[in-house]
């Protein structure tokens, strides 16, 4: 053994000070607090959907936000997972949340499909780009809570991690968006509602490798 | 000698309570791990450099050890991390040094890891090795790397495409 490396255990062994374990629920329980944060500026911001205020929830609301907000709970425990480093540690839950969001992007291709061949076409929302911007900034809050939890651990594949970090920011942004948005139909959801899904990962992909490679 | 799996996760769950005799058995014990796991990785000469470089990051990420977990594989996963940045920060230094002096004996790094990576390269097509070496290693755009290789401008972005899904892979598995 090298005199430097047993320099270094020396040193090492000098500094050692008791450190608080990570513990995966509290990073959950913050990324929670989070999207809860999220859900109250939707609410009182921006304002609820009337059925929401009347107390008489439209019967397609759990089934057009409901995969957001599973997705944002499935990414969001891989993201906390992986700021504790385990070779052969693979998490693919989120793998399966995003596929069963991904229906609704692909429901809505099918109803503009349909449109076609009824010379009816499907009626897009030109504004819809509001929502999608206004999910990506209710996630926000999301995002940093993972973030600053990733930075606490030691993340083997940031890039990953940054995706994840994306996703569940994305889709618990958009699934506090949807308690506002008044739009049902499979088109406006499929295509805003996802793209602020799909934008975030790509931005959580791009910027969150950066502040939490060690 | 190494210490057995649960004698280290134990002495793991003591460092991180404070306990300095644990942590100086544990460091000694990871040294020697270590040192097995990169001597078939990189060259000897940097051998001392990134054993030290894992220790400071198990030092500064202790916290993120569960000890209802086992040791080794956590420790597996930050060597490798390590390794793997440690391969990234040599070849873009060499790359960058490489047209400047070919013959300088600062370049034993660089070749290490060329070494390193030549071992992984051996694992894949001959094809996905030029379309790998030219295009992110050489920088030659795909069309020079296509009039260079004789393959086809996309054959050269399936073959690179490929060939490094495939090197992920195998230091997933390393």
């Amino acid at each position: 053994m090298s005199n430097q490396s047993d320099n270094l255990i020396a040193e090492l062994v000098a500094d050692l000070a008791p450190v608080r374990r990570l513990r995966p629920a509290t990073g959950l329980s913050q990324a929670a607090i989070a999207a809860l944060f999220a859900v109250a500026i939707a609410a009182f911001g921006y304002g609820l959907r009337p059925d929401l205020l009347s107390g008489k929830p439209d019967p397609l609301l759990p089934l057009l936000a409901g995969p957001f907000l599973l997705l944002a709970g499935a990414a969001a425990y891989g993201a906390v997972q992986m700021s504790q480093p385990q070779v052969g540690n693979r998490q693919t839950g989120w793998q399966w949340a995003a596929a069963m969001a991904a229906l609704l992007p692909v429901s809505a291709v099918l109803a503009w499909l349909a449109s076609l061949s009824t010379n009816i076409p499907l009626a897009i929302d030109q504004t819809g780009w509001t929502c999608s911007a206004s999910g990506i900034a209710l996630g926000l809050a999301v995002a940093a809570s993972l973030t600053l939890w990733l930075r606490r651990g030691a993340p083997t594949s940031p890039e990953r991690a940054g995706l994840l970090t994306g996703l569940a920011s994305g889709a618990a942004g958009m699934f506090a968006y949807s308690l506002h948005c008044q739009h049902n139909d499979i088109g406006h959801i499929g295509l805003w509602h996802s793209l602020a899904v799909v934008g975030s990962a790509g931005l959580g992909r791009w910027l969150v490798p950066a502040a939490v490679r060690w | 000698m190494i210490a057995d799996e649960a004698t280290l996760a134990r002495l793991m769950a003591m460092a991180q309570a404070g306990d300095r005799n644990a942590y100086a058995a544990l460091l000694e014990a990871c040294q020697r791990w270590l040192r097995r796991y990169y001597a078939r990785r990189i060259g000897p000469c940097q051998l001392d450099d990134l054993v030290q470089d894992t220790l400071l990051s198990l030092h500064k990420k202790r916290s993120s050890y569960d000890p209802a977990r086992p040791f080794l594989p956590w420790l597996a996963a930050i060597a490798r991390y390590r390794w793997v940045d440690h391969l990234r920060k040599v070849y873009r230094a060499d790359e960058t040094e490489l047209h400047e002096h070919l013959a300088s004996d600062s370049d034993e790094p660089g070749v290490t890891a060329r070494i390193s990576l030549g071992r992984l390269f051996d694992q894949l097509p001959p094809p996905q090795v030029a379309a790998i070496e030219m295009v992110k290693i050489k920088g030659f755009s795909v069309a020079e790397a296509s009039e260079a290789s004789g393959q086809s401008q996309s054959l050269i972005k399936v073959n690179i495409h490929r060939g490094l899904k495939r090197l992920a892979a195998l230091i997933e598995k390393a």
